[in-house]
């Protein structure tokens, strides 16, 4: 393979702005794709992925495109991630590439995602293709949006190609731009191999499957390789290219992108990032820029079944062969019994797994809200992460308590410049910059508590904006804050699944709403129940479920016994789904509704 | 008549002593607001084809019960509004029912009226066919409560009935009267109640109000233009209905069932003895005995099978023209299910499960749910298993905890 005639390129866009589409189109062009296999969005794989319309895993494919000069090119396209949980994800795609497409809806405009993957492709030193979709529709205002690229890459308007994903238009014109302005790829083939994983998926037949980037070097199939990251060898089953299906070759060298399967049974062994090297002549340092994943936001997770525990388990262990940002650990609920703990990198990371495990694993489940992981100082001088508010523990033990960070970019019409800064000085943002991308469209840059982030935030700033806002942020490390454990009681006892940790100045309104949603959702019982929020023993809330007074069904009307007992027996079998919690009985159902976070009242 | 005491009944059915015969009429003047029983206006003339195809259901039900029947302890005319058939046919039916099967001498033979179908003739009808028993839908006292639920009688209608059955000679009377209705209130419910003992019956009935999807209440409260009765309002009005009654020397021996007992009266209130005017087909439901129902919808169970027959009346006219019951569905309970029926029936009655009994149900008087049951006031003190007034009312819950 001749290096000139390859083109490693990545699309950065925001969701719904055609990137699927367009790469349809491309492979279109190229005829990548026989009409028969020709299905909507080629590139996302899973059927989860398809009913949502966004891409979770990255994916590769070569492109065969005769471009204006008369030669033959290899284009790769690496489609990348579009969600802020993946962004490290995304990086690694980046890595992969020398050039991005950087496309932007011609109704929406630029969104703080695509913003936040632009910086990350400048970074990496791409370069940069401005693309402007969706002219053919008649809200298109290509001259706007235009002047607000122009304005975050520093390029001119006349360097922008305006496209259709749909129709088709201007995309021949994208495809020579793509060989004209990327450049080729440099990469030494004499060298110790050395091939970044950018994205690593489980298979049941073939085990893990890595899709690299070469970067130096050659590996071949049956070569010995080591994971120079994970530290295991092992023999390369099988390489290959994506044009888009698998075809396999002898091998992958400098330059080029596209699979290796390492013979591992577990995605661990060969985690996005790593370095992909010959273990008889291994390279002395891996490529720069690998990170562990790092969960951001904890849940537990229990089955509604106790019975379903193991089933909960081999679940786990199952989606974790295919997911190394997964991690979990048992534990025990007074409340909801047996149960896991798990990280994710996000709240969609998080949706995604529960998901993917009531729908593959058929399972029923519980999912506590979401926190985050608070590190705190004991005045013993001892440090401890708390994963999970009801381990907290006493304020008298607590020195102090620092919570994560996060720097947040949100994008927005000027219009709604106050009711974005509104909602994050109520979430206890601090503003660090404020720029205008044009005169309709501004930049705001906060420091925010993720855990404001993950509570709801994101439906908020949606809403107060119309839909007109978007957001990024990324991990800004700790800060001390005052925060305190809320503890909800039934009947005097804490019901650990209902603990919160928030900031001291929302509990009362966190408790008061916790209290009063619960009296909604427990029925009425044989006695009267007290609910109450509190902080360590200091009562904050409370309110009271009178007893229940009637429960009987009238007359057995012409003998009908029948319908009676199906009636009772119904209500028997109710009675056993319900949790015991010390004498009051709760409904698994007042549980998942307790718990439920797409409702803005607790907050 | 004397007082009938029920066997003590044990887990077989046969042991109950009691046998009834069930014959449903489905015809009405008018549908009431709040009744989803099987039962249709007009239909003038399949009346008395129906009643002639009743006999020969009767025939035909007999003949499977074998060559040795029961003898009947109770027979129960119910609607819809029986005495829209003429007292004649009432008779016939009885007449044939005689024919075809051993009575008790002391046989309880009741029919469902409604006071705006019984004048001095029908009431002389009824004895003469030998009716022993007659149950008038009442409802209530109040103008505007009657009116609510769509009854056509006025408060005075049922005082006239009243007395043309006792002129007749009818040896037992009850009257059922409905709370939580609306437009009724605290005052209005209290006078109601006052006025039904005024009249003197030997036996009351007094219902919540239940909102059945079917009718116009269920349509009402699912189009938010009625409210579900308040479980709490229902509670106070139930509580109201056992104080006045306590107060007037009446016996509640079952959740909704109230009994006079000139026996007794006086006497020392025994726990768990039944009152002398217990309805004693109704008795045979809650001990889970056998009986016949005869009818469009009727509800039947001989020989541990319930069975059931379709609801529509040309569709029984048919069937029994054909030569054939028109079984809708029927249903043979397992062990388990069979034990579950038993104690939520047995539990609606005063007298409960004596230790043995509970036993067999396999619930420990003495054990740990029985005990929480006590101590929240549901379950009576006391060596067996039985609901206190307020374990009544929350029958539902008290059964769903013990069978759990």
């Amino acid at each position: 393979m001749d290096l000139a005639r390859l083109r490693n390129f990545c699309i950065i866009a925001h969701i719904d702005h055609g990137k699927s589409t367009l790469a349809d189109r491309l492979l279109d062009l190229t005829h990548a794709v026989s009409e028969r296999q020709m299905r909507d969005q080629y590139l996302d794989k899973m059927e989860l992925e398809r009913e949502r319309g966004i891409t979770i895993k990255a994916n590769a494919v070569r492109l065969a495109y005769q471009a204006g000069d008369g030669l033959d090119y290899v284009l790769n396209l690496i489609d990348t991630p579009g969600h802020v949980d993946f962004t490290y994800e995304v990086s690694r795609a980046l890595a992969a590439c020398e050039g991005a497409v950087l496309l932007v809806d011609a109704v929406q405009g630029i969104e703080a995602q695509t913003l936040a993957n632009l910086y990350l492709a400048l970074e990496a030193d791409l370069a940069i293709i401005p693309v402007i979709n969706k002219i053919d529709l008649p809200a298109a205002q290509p001259e706007r949006v235009a002047r607000e690229i122009s304005q975050v890459l520093g390029v001119a308007t006349s360097e922008m190609l305006p496209v259709s994903a749909k129709t088709g238009q201007g995309v021949p014109e994208l495809l020579e731009a793509i060989v004209q302005r990327v450049p080729p790829p440099k990469g030494d083939l004499d060298a110790p191999a050395r091939a970044l994983v950018f994205d690593s998926l489980y298979d049941s037949y073939r085990g893990v499957i890595t899709y690299v980037r070469m970067v130096d070097g050659r590996l071949a199939r049956r070569e010995r390789v080591l994971m120079m990251v994970a530290g295991g060898t092992s023999e390369a089953e099988e390489v290959g290219v994506f044009a888009p299906e698998a075809v396999t070759t002898d091998e992958l060298a400098a330059g080029e992108v596209g699979y290796l399967i390492p013979g591992v049974k577990d995605v661990r062994q060969a985690k996005v990032g790593d370095t992909v090297t010959g273990a008889a002549r291994p390279a002395a340092e891996p490529l720069p820029g690998y990170r562990e994943p790092r969960p951001m936001v904890y849940s537990g997770l229990y089955p509604i079944e106790g019975d379903d525990f193991p089933d909960l388990r081999d679940a786990l262990d199952r989606l974790r062969l295919n997911d190394a940002a997964l991690v979990y650990e048992p534990e025990t609920s007074a409340a909801l019994g047996f149960g896991f703990r798990c990280g994710f990198l996000g709240l969609l990371h998080m949706d995604i797994v529960r998901e993917r495990l009531e729908r593959e694993f058929d399972l029923a489940l519980i999912t506590t809200a979401p926190n985050v992981a608070y590190r705190v100082t004991m005045v013993t001088g001892e440090t401890i992460m708390v994963s999970n508010p009801s381990e907290l523990p006493d304020q008298n033990l607590i020195d102090r308590i620092e919570e994560p960070f996060v720097a947040g970019m949100v994008l927005c019409p000027a219009d709604y410049i106050g009711a974005v800064m509104e909602l994050c000085q109520g979430r206890r943002g601090v503003l660090d910059t404020m720029e205008y991308l044009s005169e309709e469209r501004v930049e705001l840059r906060y420091q925010l508590p993720l855990a404001e982030i993950i509570f709801d935030f994101f439906d908020q700033l949606k809403s107060r904006t119309r839909g007109y806002a978007s957001l990024d942020y990324e991990p800004s490390g700790y800060r001390e804050a005052s925060l305190v454990k809320v503890d909800v009681l039934l009947q005097g006892e804490p019901v650990d699944a209902f603990s919160a940790i928030v900031h001291k100045d929302k509990a009362y309104a966190y408790g008061r709403a916790m209290v009063s949603r619960l009296r909604r959702l427990i029925p009425r019982q044989l006695y009267e129940v007290a609910i109450q929020a509190a902080i360590g023993s200091r009562v904050i809330a409370r309110e009271t479920i009178s007893p229940r007074r009637k429960d009987v069904l009238a007359k057995c009307y012409g003998g009908d016994v029948t319908r009676k007992r199906k009636l009772l027996e119904r209500q028997k079998e109710g009675k056993r789904r319900m949790k015991q919690i010390g004498r009051v009985e709760v409904p698994q159902e007042a549980f998942v509704a307790a718990l439920r976070t797409d409702d803005s009242e607790t907050r | 008549m004397t007082a009938v005491a029920p066997s003590r009944p044990g887990l077989a059915m046969e042991a109950t002593g009691l046998f009834g015969v069930y014959a449903h009429v489905p015809f009405c003047l008018s549908r009431c607001h709040y009744c989803d029983f099987v039962t249709y206006t007009g239909m003038e003339g399949l009346r008395r084809p129906y009643a002639a195809a009743l006999l020969a259901e009767a025939e035909l039900a007999v003949a499977a019960t074998g060559p040795e029947p029961s003898t009947v302890t109770s027979v129960f005319i119910g609607g819809g509004t029986p005495t829209l058939l003429p007292a004649g046919d009432l008779g016939r039916l009885l007449e044939r029912l005689r024919e075809l099967l051993p009575f008790a001498p002391d046989v309880e033979v009741t029919v469902e009226a409604n006071p705006e179908t019984v004048d001095q003739a029908v009431a002389d009808g009824l004895v003469e066919a030998g009716v022993t028993r007659v149950s008038l839908g009442a409802q209530s006292f109040d103008e505007g409560v009657l009116a609510a639920l769509g009854r056509t009688h006025g408060p005075a209608r049922v005082g006239q009935a009243v007395a043309a059955l006792r002129r007749a000679g009818v040896e037992a009377l009850n009257l059922d009267l409905i709370f939580g209705c609306p437009s009724e209130d605290d005052a209005s419910w209290a006078d109601s109640l006052a006025a039904a003992v005024a009249l003197g019956p030997d036996h009351l009935s007094a219902y919540a109000l239940t909102i059945e999807a079917a009718t116009r209440f269920g349509r009402m409260v699912a189009d938010g233009r009625m409210a579900e009765p308040d479980e709490d309002l229902l509670a106070d009005r139930y509580e109201t209905a056992c104080a006045v009654l306590a107060a007037s020397g009446w016996r509640h021996y079952e959740v909704s069932n109230w009994a006079r007992d000139p026996v007794l009266a006086g006497a020392p209130h025994r726990r768990g003895a039944l009152p002398s005017r217990a309805s004693r087909h109704n008795l045979t439901y809650w001990r889970r005995g056998p009986y016949l129902g005869l009818g469009a919808g009727a509800h039947e169970f001989t020989g541990g099978v319930r069975r059931w027959n379709g609801p529509g009346v040309p569709a029984y006219l048919a069937a029994l023209a054909a030569g054939r019951r028109p079984t809708a569905g029927e249903e043979r309970l397992d062990g388990e299910q069979a034990a579950f029926e038993l104690l939520a029936l047995r539990l609606r009655t005063a007298d409960g499960l004596d230790q043995a009994e509970a036993e067999r149900l396999g619930i420990d008087p003495t054990g740990a749910p029985v005990a929480e049951l006590r101590r929240a006031g549901l379950l009576a003190p006391g060596p067996g298993v039985a609901l206190t007034e307020r374990g009544m009312f929350l029958h539902g819950e008290v059964v769903a905890r013990l069978a759990a």
